[in-house]
Parts: C-alpha cells; structure tokens; sequence
C-alpha cells in the first residue's frame, strides 16, 4: 500500500495550506495537519482507490478541525486579550506583527462556517459544488456563507490597509 | 434588473452558466458600483491566494514526512519532489499591494502582475508579457496550458503562475482578467499533475470557448498578429 502513503505525502502541501487557512498559526496547522493524517491513515480502507484523495482529506482536515473547537474557543480568549493589551499600548514588536497578518487576523475574526467555505473556494481555488460537497452542505448554504465571509473580509482588510 | 450579491459573487467566480452571466453583465454595464464590486472580490481572491500559496511551497516538516514514510520502502525525500520557489518574496509584496487595491476599491496600481482599469483586472509586468510571447510548448513559472477564441472572437488563454492562475483574453485594454484562482505553479505534486492547469478551470475555459483550443500553429501566428481578432 505504498501508493496510498505516497499520494498523501503529494498532498501534503496542500493540505498544510487549507490548515494554515483554518487554523489561528503555523504550529496549530500542522498539528491539525497530523490529526488528520493519524485520522486517514487509521482510515485507509475507508477510501477507494480512483475517487479523489484531495476531497476526502479535506473533509477528514474540516472535520478533524471542527473536534478541536474547544481548544480553538480558549485561544479566541487568548487573542482578545492580546488585541486588548496592544490597545492601550504594548510592546511595537506585537503591533508589526499584527499588521503583517492582517490577513490572517481578518481571516480569524469570520464564524467558522464562513472561514472554512472562504479556505476552500478562495485559499484552495475548488468550485462552488466541491466545496458544498466536502462541507456537506447545499449549493445555496455555501454561496450564502461565502459571500458573507467575503464581505467581511473586504471590510476589515479596507480598514486595516 | 437586480443581481443579489451571491450572484455577482459567482460572476466574479466565473461560477455562472453563460446565460446567467450574461445577465449580470447586463446589470454591470448599467451600473459601474456592481463592477467595482466584482474586481473587489477578485482581488481578494488574490490576495489571499498570494499570502497562503506559498505555504504549498514550504518544506514539510519532518514529524509529517515521517508519518507517511515508516512503513513503506524509498519514498522519494519530499524535498526532491518539490522545489522550493523564489516567488515566496514577491509573494507578500503582491499580497500585500492587493490588499491596498483593496482599501481603496480599484486602485491597483501594478503589483507586478495585476492591474486594474474601469473595474476590470488586467494582466500587468511578468504575467502580460508571457500572455504575449509564451506559447503553450514553452515552459517557466508562468505557464499556458490552452489557447482558445471565444464567442466574440477574441484570443484567450488560460494561464498557470505562482500567485494566480486564470484565464486572461485580449481586447483594446490589453489581457483582461475573466478568470482568477489562487497560484498553482510551484505548488502541484504529480498527484493533482504536474502543468497541468485546475480542472475547474480548464471547464470554464471549455464554456467560454468557440470551437476547438488553437494548435500550435494556429497559436503561433496569434501571436504574431499581436492577438488581434
């Protein structure tokens, strides 16, 4: 079964990049990346050879992401009070580093519905009816959840720029 | 007519049939804020393409590698399968000039490789030039897969690059835009093989097109002719 090692390691890069997109930093995405290998590897009788590995890892990576809502939920508290501090003026160092993440941190602040249907169609370039199906969602579901995630984020990126 | 803003959305997505998105061209042309609505949603399906591509581009680490390699005989190292772009750089500055082009509506002022006019995004720098001189056979970061007329006869060509891929067509202003998906190039793996252009895009340049793709012959004196029709 080397095949099946071997074409997940050929998404590995992929993969790591719709976890960057979900996930609050690099160290949480690849920890996220390894839950949800552990996941498909234990899993591996599950997928059939000739369907589309990448469709099935994203909804295992989606799902794996989900289970950790909790954990997500403590760090949101973490990040406010970070926003907080540097409002009455913390260390300069925090602030660059929150302008050069903008991105990310207008990513962060989207609903979890609307950041996982911005990561696949936008971060990960799949139509509308791939994504619907991974999230496991109807079309219209989908379209509604990315426009809104979408206005959301040209808001706060045309504030923060 | 009215157009919902999930409909202009699939419209700057290129996610609409051909008679639905010819509708909300309609409505685009009779309303100029609908058009700087659908260049401010390609742009910032560009720019969050440019800040997480090169994440693809990254060295796995090794506790994933290591993952996928314990049972098995020679897996080629990841890193020979890979190889590690230079754009990563330029990457950010595109990002973060998008992002610019963001706060102010349409203002892109040439990133490098984007420019916008009239609320249509254009081919600028590196990506125009290689619209204009690369044929399908040649190879590099910027890649054209297909070349194509479309229904009003207008050359078109469905490009691969590290911050965008998309499908581009010439016209007085220069290459526009139709099509904009986050950067593939540099980021595939034979798995979701290697040049070739999104399958999801490669459809959409099959809607768009009158005919058959050019040969390379037929692509050739295209580009002799300038891309004129």
């Amino acid at each position: 079964m080397a095949a099946f090692e071997d074409d997940l390691l050929a998404l590995l890069p992929r993969l790591r990049r719709f976890a960057r997109a979900l996930a609050r930093n690099a160290a949480d995405a690849d920890d996220l990346c390894q839950v949800a290998l552990e996941k498909a590897l234990r899993a591996r009788t599950a997928w059939q050879a000739g369907t589309r590995m990448d469709s099935w890892m994203y909804r295992i990576m989606r799902n794996s992401w989900i289970d950790t809502a909790r954990s997500r939920a403590r760090a949101a508290e973490t990040f406010v009070e970070e926003e907080a501090g540097l409002a009455i003026g913390a260390e300069g160092d925090a602030e660059a580093r929150l302008v050069r993440n903008d991105i990310d941190a207008a990513m962060h602040a989207l609903p979890d519905e609307q950041r996982e249907a911005v990561a696949l169609v936008l971060v990960e370039g799949l139509a509308y009816k791939e994504a619907a199906e991974i999230l496991d969602i109807p079309m219209g579901t989908l379209t509604s959840r990315l426009v809104r995630g979408r206005q959301a984020l040209m808001a706060r990126l045309g504030e923060a720029a | 007519m009215s157009v919902d803003p999930e409909m202009l959305m699939a419209y700057a997505d290129g996610e609409l049939g051909p008679i639905e998105a010819k509708r909300v061209e309609r409505a685009i042309a009779a309303d100029p804020a609908l058009a700087e609505e659908v260049a401010r949603h390609r742009a910032l399906r560009a720019a969050l393409g440019a800040r997480f591509a090169p994440v693809a581009g990254e060295p796995i680490p090794d506790r994933l590698a290591a993952m996928l390699k314990s049972n098995v005989i020679a897996l080629p190292q990841p890193g020979a399968r890979r190889t590690v772009p230079g754009w990563a750089r330029w990457g950010g500055a595109v990002a973060a000039s998008l992002v610019l082009g963001l706060a102010i509506g349409h203002g892109l002022q040439d990133p490098g490789y984007v420019r916008t006019q009239g609320g249509q995004l254009y081919a600028a720098g590196k990506l125009a030039g290689a619209l204009d001189t690369q044929l399908a056979a040649d190879s590099g970061t910027v890649r054209m897969p297909v070349s194509f007329r479309d229904a009003q006869g207008d050359y078109c060509r469905v490009f691969t690059s590290p911050v965008a891929d998309g499908i581009a067509c010439h016209g007085a202003q220069g290459w526009a835009l139709r099509q904009t998906r986050p950067g593939s190039a540099g980021a595939r793996t034979e798995y979701a093989q290697a040049g070739s252009a999104d399958p999801a895009l490669m459809a959409a340049a099959q809607e768009m097109m009158a005919g058959e793709p050019l040969d390379g012959a037929a692509e050739a004196r295209a580009r002799s002719a300038g891309w004129k029709r």
